[in-house]
């Protein structure tokens, strides 16, 4: 057994034995699945491109309170995150470090350490689709010290984006944390999930998210990871779209050695439409990987789906994106696209669009490309006074400036778009 | 100002320019005139430092410094612009952006101070007035989905804000109607100095007779084969390049 599988295992037993029985065998069932399941090697289809061997080796310790009072995150960090948020650091909740009095009525936030045995119950049938997705989610399921559980009443509209912050603060930590989001009929809000590594040691986060949309309920998610450089983020969604519901999820894949995540999205009842838009930038020596899974089960359905990806050194990103269309699903409307830049000889990326259309009066497009930056923009540029590195970054911001565009909240929109150009955020004017 | 002496250049393994001559003054204005696929562009590309047009042979001196050396943005920070006979779309950034950032660059490099958001703001709409551009066209992406006028249009308000030295003006006059070949000849004799220079790139004595010469210039097969005055441009317009052929053989050299 690997270091870091041991650790894993210490961490399942410390638990399994400490809490009650139903909750005891559903940990044991998890990881009796992720033991099925085997740990993920190249030899996997769906890991082919994506070494674990550096996680493997890490013997990452994993505190299984799910408050225990840490020295809190740095403040620094957390000074331009408003309230509503909820602070999480190496795992654990930090309540004097989140702001959540300000939640209107009609938002309900439950936490998974004061729920009784009946509604974990219930919290973990939810989060099981999404914990299929993967063996980090079987693992999840096994090791995860405290869950998130949000609720949206029917005909609440949140204008206030709520912010979820999980630092990794600590180093040689692993922390497993599990989200459920609920949005009842014709609810609206905007979640903020910031991943923020605070350490220059090695750590692994392994989140899982379900997110069950009534019928027009609007939920638009921003994930940005900006991780820690040697540090490691897997991660799980699955969304359940119901007629006429409208998921956006944007994800930003900014920093850290390693990122995978599984993003599979159903729509299961007529006229419902998802967004699903990412960027990941990958560094000399790092990697990315975006798995995503769009099930067009039902007619009238439409799907948007954009990933772009910018390369740098020997960086290496992985997209696969499938796309199912069932039978039934007639009238779907279906798009996809990956787009690299790579910026270096070095920098490889394997992209590869899945789809299965099973249905035939459908609307199905998708489109690859792998490019180097535009010599003759470069140039233009140059030519008008402007640096040679400002700009490449002006075009490489220009490559990746469209996705952040597309979200839908002003402020969050600003505030990506200032983290994807740091220097030369007027250039938003276009 | 600007010294060409015997330039050659090439791109890839194909030579294109072949021993070009070429002195400009302060406060003069040379156009030159050629076939298609003749080198003008190519020279155009040279001044400005484009990377992939190699150079082979000879100088160029540009207010005294070696103007080869010199990095591309330095050379337009140096005040030499180059307008694009195919200006370069680039979505994503901001047209207001870029001009601002290139005046800032080259205030920087002078050492004056940068202007702000509400200087640059007054400087540029006065100039956008002067090139008869409607104001929304700062807030739309460089040149994306501008139309070809509009292309050359845009190019022109960046040259009016940068002031340059010594403009290089690369058909700046193709795809424009007769009403904005108008507006960018206002705009281009705006700048006419006693301390500028320019260089016209065209194929039609209608530019020359809204920015009148004091050269024109004869490029062909990589070299000027003839030079002459505003004059000169009138003879290729009633007889074309036939006769470049027999100048060649007859080794005329510019001045
Ligand atoms: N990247 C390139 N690769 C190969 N040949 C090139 C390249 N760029 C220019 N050339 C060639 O160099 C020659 C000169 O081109 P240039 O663009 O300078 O001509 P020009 O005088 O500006 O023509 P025009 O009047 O059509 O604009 C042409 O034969 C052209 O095909
Ligand atoms: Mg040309």
């Amino acid at each position: 057994m690997n270091p870091f599988l041991a650790q894993c295992r210490a961490s399942f037993e410390a638990q399994a034995t400490q809490e009650g029985t139903v909750e005891g065998s559903q940990r044991q069932a998890e990881w009796t699945r992720f033991e099925a399941l085997g740990w993920p090697t190249t030899r996997l289809e769906d890991w082919k491109y994506t070494a674990l061997s550096g996680l493997e080796k890490l013997s990452l310790h994993h505190s299984i309170e799910p408050r225990e009072a840490v020295k809190g995150a740095p403040r620094a960090l957390l000074e331009g995150i408003p309230a509503p948020r909820l602070v999480f650091v190496d795992g654990m909740f930090q309540p004097d470090q989140s702001m959540i009095e300000g939640l209107p009525k009609g938002v309900h936030l439950r936490f998974w350490s004061e729920l009784d045995a009946r509604e974990r119950e219930r919290f973990t049938q939810k989060m099981a689709p999404a914990r299929a997705l993967t063996a980090f989610g079987a693992l999840n399921g096994a090791l995860f010290t405290e869950g998130i559980w949000i609720t949206v009443d029917a005909g609440c509209a949140l204008e206030t984006p709520l912010h979820l912050v999980k630092v990794s603060l600590t180093g040689q930590r692993m922390s497993h944390g599990a989200l459920l989001l609920e949005s009842e009929e014709n609810s609206e809000l905007t979640l903020r999930e910031h991943c923020l590594g605070s350490t220059d040691q090695p750590a692994h986060s392994n989140w899982v998210t379900a997110i069950e949309l009534a019928p027009q309920a609007r939920l638009t998610l921003v994930k940005v990871q900006q991780e820690g450089l040697l540090s490691y983020h897997t991660a799980a969604l699955h969304g359940l779209q119901r007629a006429g519901s409208q998921l956006q999820v944007f994800a930003f894949a900014l920093s850290g050695a390693l990122g995978r995540n599984d993003i599979t999205l159903r729509l299961i009842e007529p006229h419902a439409e998802c967004v699903l838009k990412g960027m990941y930038r990958v560094a000399d020596r790092a990697l990315q990987d975006f798995h995503t899974t769009i099930e067009h089960d039902s007619p009238h359905c439409t799907s948007d789906e954009c990933f772009k990806g910018v390369l740098e050194g020997s960086g290496k990103a992985v997209f696969n994106g499938r796309v199912r269309v069932a039978l039934d699903a007639q009238k779907t409307s279906s798009r996809q696209s990956n787009h690299n830049l790579l910026l270096s000889d070095k920098a490889e990326v394997n992209t590869k669009p899945q789809l299965e259309i099973f249905a035939d009066d459908v609307k199905c497009s998708h489109g690859t490309t792998v490019g180097q930056l535009d010599e003759e923009q470069w140039f233009y540029l140059r030519t008008r006074g402007i640096a040679a590195d400002l700009a490449r970054t002006l075009l490489i911001q220009a490559f990746t400036l469209e996705i952040a565009e597309a979200i839908p909240h002003v402020d969050v929109r600003a505030e990506v778009r200032r983290l994807l150009g740091g220097t030369v955020e007027e250039n938003g004017h276009v | 100002m600007l010294s060409i002496k015997n330039l050659q250049a090439s791109v890839g393994d194909k030579a294109i320019l072949k021993g070009i001559n070429l002195e400009v003054k302060a406060g003069e204005v040379h156009a030159i005139m050629g076939p298609n696929g003749s080198g003008k562009s190519t020279l155009s590309n040279v001044l400005a430092g484009r990377e992939n047009t190699t150079v082979t042979g000879g100088s160029v001196t540009y207010q005294g410094k070696d103007l080869l050396a010199l990095a591309v943005e330095e050379r337009a920070r140096e005040g030499v612009f180059l307008a694009f006979q195919y200006p370069v779309e680039i979505p994503g950034v901001g047209n207001v952006y870029l001009l601002k950032a290139a005046l800032n660059a080259q205030r920087k490099h002078r050492g004056l101070p940068e202007l702000d958001a509400m200087d640059f703001l007054a400087l540029v709409k006065d100039k956008m007035k002067l090139m008869e551009m409607n104001e929304s066209m700062l807030y739309r992406a460089v040149n994306e989905g501008f139309s070809g006028g509009e292309k050359k249009r845009n190019e022109i308000l960046q040259m009016v804000v940068l002031e340059p030295s010594l403009a290089i003006l690369d058909e700046t006059d193709s795809g424009l109607d007769i009403d904005a070949l108008k507006v960018v000849s206002h705009g281009v004799n705006s700048l006419r100095s006693p301390e500028r220079a320019m260089i016209l790139v065209t194929h039609y004595q209608r530019l020359l007779d809204y920015i009148k010469p004091d050269f024109v210039h004869v490029l062909s097969d990589g070299r000027i084969q003839r030079s002459g005055g505003p004059e000169l441009a009138l003879e290729l317009e009633r007889e074309g390049y036939a006769w470049v052929g027999d100048a060649k053989n007859a080794g005329v050299v510019a001045p």
